[in-house]
């Protein structure tokens, strides 16, 4: 029998516009997959032209998931390009909206938008509230709401909903898939924890919001500093921002890294398999100083699952190319010097993608010609390999507890483990940042912008805003001349892990990760989302990834509404 | 839209009123010559004889329009869009010329003491003040002098009161010469200092020291005097002469624009291009609808001329006169029939031409002047024996109110009917007396001398707002039950929600949250368990949220802001079955959701779309689903069926940040996209959750959208401006402005409009809703607004923490 396609289109619950194609054998085994972002908005060539202190109002719209993220590291590179400092206040109130980000974004990623690849909401309603009660117990001693009553009363809720016939956003799911592995019980836990999440996540957004404004797209940085000095001056709005993460912490104490370790045990076959398993190369950037001189996450390259030699990180090494992409044919080149113009192929009549051609509005970024993933996981074994103070302890203490080894992190569920790991560091560690405000505040220091006059800053200047952020590393370049934006371009975590093939044919990590993994049935792939979600993938910004450097735009001016 | 108003009349006052009510998002700004605020020019006699003050005569503003008096607009630059005063310079975005007319006079009266003319209130002032003891003549015989005379012979001080006309006629040339001698007689016998004065004219006249000692008339002459003139009246359009086309007033089409579209006149100053100068209030009303709907940009017929009906009640008597359009005075065919009674003092006089009625006036008749206007319309015949057996009393008593054909004894009926006591009671039976106002005083005496029991009358009042309030909460009642008559789709009811909420331990944070909605949807306490209601049918109704070239960030807001715990409610009480974000199925699996809700809920579901429509490349910036659908196929293939297509955020209302210059993938929003104006547009980046429910539960509760501005936005949620509600608008108002990112000022929270807030740009309720729980906002985190509930000019033009110089100069 001939192998066939699967197409999977829209790819939900993440961020945008995704499309997977796989290739599967008669034994229904993945053999060749692509990775397609399918929505092109060009938010860098609208940056063109403008004043680069405007930067954050356009540039933290490439995402609304992520949003504080590219708020921050667009101002940040035109801080870098004119030379100007921040203040420490400033930096840590930075940091301190970051981190809460990085807490809100790793819960909801688990919990509402991939674990209904691993829960079977059904199965859940056959659940005995009590032994419920008791499997809760296995993985901590205090599990989260764990009463009898609270349990009962989420399976009479979901009961009730489920018998209403009409499931909602739980409607057409893969329920009774046989690549479930939770006992009813198990999945009554991870229910009563989603919904749980949900006002978890709503109150993060709170603790995000007291010093932002509000999220998504927050409101309170300009080029030099952040505004909400009145904010940070009340020291209602600290507490009010660590009891928060308190809350958060103790959800992630007692119900996120116990639900892991559940997810651990009963998929532990799918993990030793190294389903979800890629090439093997990771990147991370590393920062986020506190205290004297403590940094929360360390930067390298490892290469081919290789944790003795770790690289370090230099980003003159990164190309991006454009082969298999909608753009103009161009060698590997630095995102400083990139010239790009979407050149679109269209899909096939029957809307596939052309597998031989170009198939998708992201770009292939390499590293030192490498493609390379990015992400929590590799923040975890970059910082373990490093023997990172802060790192290596959470993740030994993971391993510890569930047996795995270090190489198990590097698939689809270790992607969740390591994800789950970083989110109780973050947690851990955001108490350190409070304190150095408090102790920065404490000796007068009231600070929160760096002065500068707009008109005696040099006309022509390049800067760059490098950071991790949840989903891996993200960079913004600017170029700036005749004192506006002249160029501008973004390469973000998902352009990483979503890129597709190079000129030279080698797959993207979505892509290599999905070869071998054996479907159990066709018509449902969702071993394929199980891989993909672990990513936690989030379009809308890798899909503008365009550099328009020195080429008149109106070359591939189509129709008569692209008035460019 | 910064919109100003030249004057301070009549049909000032009513355009600021019903632009506040139409389109309360704008400003609006009266700038008036005079020292007092509005009042109403059909009262000034009741000035003079001091039966009322300056202020019971002041016409109603509406909160929130500005008033600058004593500035007299002396110049108009069209191309800068402002207007000058002696001191002061406003900007404009739409200018209203209302400036009325000023009174013609035959010879020089400035600086002159005892010379007046009646058209202001300084000059009923000086009227009442002067004439003690002195010869008045009024010069004009037309209803203004005869009214005027009428208030004269009120005031004790006059010696002796002439009231003089170049012709043979008083009120109008079309008076008979009995009804002139009717009306004369009246005048004379009722007081014994007023003598007419017919064919006559000023001949000379001495004057010494800024005083008139004495005039020369044909007869007589006369010392001492106090002169009034009354003789007509010329538009002020003095001012725009050479800057607007100006022929005897300024010239406008039928929509009330003159030849800069940015300008518009009504009222006395309007000439229309067939020569037509308004004269009525009724007139100038319907002139300021025509031009607001132009300006707002709705549909309108624009003005025409039409028959009116018009009363004068002077002394004794009561003057009716009806006027067809088509009245020539001078036309050689008219032909005319006269009844008259001496007896009862009454004339009815008809003017016929071709048959048909052009004209009536009548003194104290009891002809139906409503009737007769329907017969002008309608160009009946005329049947002499017809009018001649109508010549008595009707049936309906007096004509009371002319503008709303109200008879006497229609009104006591309604008066006794509903036991009414004050004038303000009437409103909800009648407009008599509202229209004009001329009456006002007549009915309101009606009102009075009309007996009811006050018990009764209390009873009925609680009765009748008790009604009306029932009314519209049973229409709600209705709404909620026929939802839950629909196919039911989720079986959440009153009951089981009540359990499930007590599983999640929400039901006290749902109460507050039921106030919260109830209270931002402007809805009074009453309305709490309606609102609750309204929220457990949300689940009915199946909701398709289509994700196109978007950022998530509505989305994102949409789960998390909202209060605590309530999202759960949102997840599970909206029956949100298609959202790429959220649901379960992807691929195929949630392709197949999507065709069955478009199939099988057909007309039934609502369409919620986030994100731009790229249009550029076909539409193929962006495409969905296994068959590679663009997001403008999918859309229309969505939309087509859907009981409602509300575009959620900015870059749906017209493409947004996607759609900011230059526009790479010709992105617009859903409206344009759909080519439709129905479009419920819900702005904002992101927009407030608190606006997509509360707009839910409004079709829900009501069976409508809520109601939407020009712009398609409910005005619950967008008819605010972010500055009017602003917590630091005292610091604005007290001049304390935040000069320097963390500068003190910053740190006290003071106003941010320097570093580039563009709060007063932006219509949007986050001052009040506040975001994330209410944790916070753009200002409160000390950056300010850049007004992105705007659309894609919010990103082209706002998006700055600059302050925009040229809007200061209005653009």
């Amino acid at each position: 029998m001939a192998s066939k396609k699967i197409v999977i289109d829209p790819i939900t619950r993440i961020e945008g516009h995704l499309r997977i194609e796989v290739e599967v054998d008669e034994n229904n085994v993945v053999t060749e997959a692509w990775a397609s972002g399918q929505l092109f908005r060009g938010i860098e060539i609208i940056l063109k032209g403008r004043d680069p202190r405007d930067v954050g109002f356009i540039a933290q719209r490439i995402c609304g998931v992520c949003t504080n993220v590219h708020y921050r590291a667009s101002i940040s590179a035109v801080e870098d390009a004119y030379g100007i400092g921040l203040p420490k206040n400033a930096e840590i109130i930075r940091n301190l909206v970051t981190l809460a980000l990085f807490v809100q974004d790793h819960i909801i990623h688990y919990y509402h938008l991939h674990s209904l690849d691993y829960v079977d909401v059904v199965s859940a309603l056959e659940a005995e509230p009590s032994q419920a009660v008791e499997c809760a117990k296995k993985y901590h001693e205090h599990p989260y709401r764990n009463s009898h009553a609270n349990i009962s009363a989420v399976k009479e809720k979901l009961s009730s909903f489920v018998k209403a016939g009409r499931l909602g956003l739980f409607a057409n799911g893969y329920w009774g898939h046989s690549a479930y592995k939770f006992s009813p019980e198990e999945n009554l836990v991870h229910m009563s924890h989603y919904l749980e999440a949900l006002r978890i996540q709503s109150e993060l957004g709170k603790a995000v919001a007291i010093f932002a404004g509000k999220t998504p797209h927050p409101q309170n940085l300009v080029v030099g500093g952040v505004t909400s000095v009145a904010d940070m001056l009340n020291p209602q709005r600290l507490n009010d921002f660590m009891f928060i993460l308190k809350d958060a912490h103790d959800f992630i104490e007692r119900a996120y890294i116990p639900d892991m370790k559940m997810a651990v045990s009963a998929y532990r076959d799918e993990i030793k398999s190294g389903h979800g398993r890629g090439s093997g190369n990771f990147m991370a950037v590393g920062g986020y100083r506190f205290g004297k001189a403590e940094q929360l996450f360390e930067g390298g390259v490892i290469n081919g699952h290789d944790f003795e030699h770790i690289d370090s990180f230099d980003d003159g090494y990164i190309t991006e190319e454009a082969g298999r992409s909608w753009y103009v044919d161009e060698e590997p080149t630095s995102p400083y010097e990139g010239k790009t113009e979407p050149f679109y192929t269209d899909l096939n009549e029957d809307g596939t993608l052309k597998s031989e051609g170009k198939y998708s509005w992201i770009k292939a970024p390499r590293y030192k010609g490498e493609p390379m993933e990015v992400g929590p996981v590799a923040r975890m074994l970059i910082g373990y390999s490093k023997g990172s103070k802060i790192i290596k302890p959470y993740v030994q203490k993971f391993m510890d507890d569930t047996g795995l080894e270090l190489l198990d992190f590097s698939t689809s569920l270790g992607r969740n483990a390591a994800r789950a790991i970083e989110a109780q560091i973050c947690c851990d560690y955001i108490f350190d940042f409070c304190s150095d405000l408090i102790e920065n505040i404490k000796y007068y220091d009231e600070q929160t912008w760096t002065k500068y006059v707009f008109e005696e800053l040099p006309k022509e200047a390049k800067g760059r805003g490098i950071f991790e952020v949840p989903r891996g590393v993200l960079s913004h370049f600017v170029r700036i001349e005749d004192a506006k934006i002249s160029n501008f371009q973004a390469v973000v975590p998902t352009t990483w892990n979503a890129s597709p093939k190079d000129a030279s044919g080698i797959r993207g990590p979505y892509e290599e990760s999905l070869i071998g993994i054996s479907l159990a049935d066709a018509s449902s792939p969702l071993e394929v989302l199980r891989v993909i979600h672990s990513f936690d993938p989030c379009l809308a910004c890798a899909v503008h990834i365009i550099d328009t450097k020195g080429r008149e735009l109106s070359v591939y001016k189509v129709g008569t509404l692209c008035n460019v | 839209m910064r919109i100003v108003i030249v004057g301070g009349g009549i049909a000032a006052a009513y355009m600021a009123n019903a632009l506040k009510e139409q389109a309360p998002q704008h400003e609006v700004l009266i700038v008036s010559k005079e020292e007092y605020p509005p009042y109403d020019r059909i009262h000034l006699c009741d000035l003079i004889n001091k039966s009322k003050s300056i202020e019971e005569i002041a016409l109603e503003l509406p909160s929130g329009v500005k008033l600058e008096l004593n500035a007299e607009v002396l110049q108009v630059d069209r191309k800068a869009k402002r207007i000058y005063t002696k001191t002061s310079a406003f900007a404009y975005d739409i200018l209203i010329i209302a400036t009325g007319s000023s009174p013609r006079t035959l010879f020089g009266i400035d600086g002159m003491k005892n010379a007046a003319t009646f058209r202001s209130a300084n000059d009923s002032a000086c009227i009442a003040g002067c004439t003690k003891g002195k010869n008045v003549i009024v010069m004009g015989v037309g209803p203004i002098g005869l009214e005027l005379l009428d208030t004269l012979c009120m005031l004790e001080g006059p010696k002796k009161i002439y009231l003089v006309s170049r012709g043979k006629h008083l009120y109008d040339k079309a008076m008979t010469p009995s009804s002139v001698a009717m009306m004369k007689r009246i005048y004379e016998e009722a007081d014994p200092r007023v003598e007419i004065l017919l064919n006559e004219e000023i001949l000379d006249k001495t004057v010494e020291e800024n005083t008139l000692q004495k005039v020369v008339l044909t007869s007589r002459t006369i010392e001492d005097p106090f002169i009034i003139f009354g003789v007509g009246i010329t538009p002020s359009a003095e001012f725009v002469k050479g800057v607007l086309d100006v022929d005897k007033g300024i010239l406008v089409d039928e929509h009330m624009r003159t030849c800069d579209p940015s300008i518009y006149a009504v009222g006395e100053v309007a000439q229309l291009h067939n020569g037509y100068i308004a004269g009525r209030v009724r007139e100038c009303t319907l002139q300021a609808e025509a031009a607001i709907a132009s300006i707002l940009g709705k549909e309108h017929p624009g003005f025409a001329e039409f028959v009116t009906i018009d009363g004068l009640k002077v002394g004794k008597f009561l003057l009716a006169d009806v006027t067809s359009t088509d009245y020539r005075p001078k036309d050689e065919k008219n032909e005319e029939i006269v009844i008259s009674s001496k007896k009862e003092g009454r004339v009815d006089h008809y003017i016929t031409n071709d048959e048909r009625l052009v004209r009536f006036i009548g003194i104290n008749t009891n002809i139906d002047v409503a009737g007769l206007k329907r017969m002008i319309e309608k160009k009946e015949k005329v049947d002499a024996a017809y009018l001649y057996s109508n010549r008595l009393q009707s049936k309906r008593g007096k004509l009371i109110c002319s503008c709303a054909s109200a008879y006497e004894k229609d009104l006591v009926e309604i008066i006794t009917a509903n036991a009414l006591q004050s004038f303000a009671d009437l409103k909800p039976f009648s407009e008599a007396g509202r229209i004009c106002g001329r009456c006002k005083n007549d009915v309101a005496q009606l009102i009075a001398d009309t007996p009811v029991d006050p018990e009764e009358a209390a009873r009925l009042k609680a009765e009748r707002e008790e009604a009306a309030k029932k009314e519209e909460m049973e229409t709600v009642r209705r709404r909620i039950k026929k939802f839950n008559a629909l196919h039911p789709k989720n079986t959440i009811d009153e009951e089981n929600l009540e359990e499930a909420m007590k599983a999640f331990d929400v039901s006290q944070e749902y109460n507050k949250w039921v106030s919260m909605i109830t209270a931002n949807m402007r809805l009074g306490p009453e309305y709490e368990p309606l609102v609750k209601q309204g929220v457990e049918q949300l689940n009915k109704i199946p909701i398709i949220w289509l994700e196109l070239a978007d950022c998530t960030g509505n989305s994102e807001g949409f789960i998390k802001s909202t209060r605590p715990k309530v999202d759960e409610l949102i997840l599970k009480y909206i029956s949100l079955d298609y959202h790429e974000l959220l649901m379960a199925a992807s691929g195929d699996q949630s392709e197949t959701v999507l065709e069955e809700i478009i199939k099988k809920d057909a007309g039934k579901y609502i369409l919620m779309v986030e994100g731009a429509i790229p249009l550029g490349l076909e539409g193929k910036f962006l495409r969905i689903g296994p068959k590679g659908e663009t997001g403008d196929q999918l859309l229309k293939r969505v939309a087509k069926d859907a009981l409602a297509v509300i575009a959620v955020g900015s870059c749906a209302f017209d493409g947004g940040v996607v759609a900011a210059a230059p526009n790479p993938t010709g992105a617009v929003g859903v409206a344009e996209a759909l080519g439709r104006d129905d479009i419920i547009n819900l702005p904002g980046c992101p927009v407030n959750p608190i606006s997509i429910v509360g707009t839910l539960l409004h079709y829900i509760m009501f069976e409508e959208f809520p109601k939407l501005d020009a712009k398609n936005r409910p005005e619950w949620a967008y008819g605010y401006r972010i500055h009017d509600n602003c917590e630091r608008r005292g610091h604005y108002d007290l001049d304390e402005f935040v000069l320097e990112w963390g500068d003190e000022g910053a740190k006290k929270g003071w106003c941010l409009f320097k570093m580039g807030c563009k709060g007063p740009y932006a219509e949007l309720n986050c001052s009040l809703a506040k975001f994330n729980d209410g944790t916070s906002w753009p200002v409160q985190a000390g950056h300010g607004c850049f007004a992105c509930g705007l659309g894609k000019v919010a990103f082209d033009k706002y998006a700055t923490n600059r302050v925009i110089e040229e809007d200061e100069n209005g653009k």
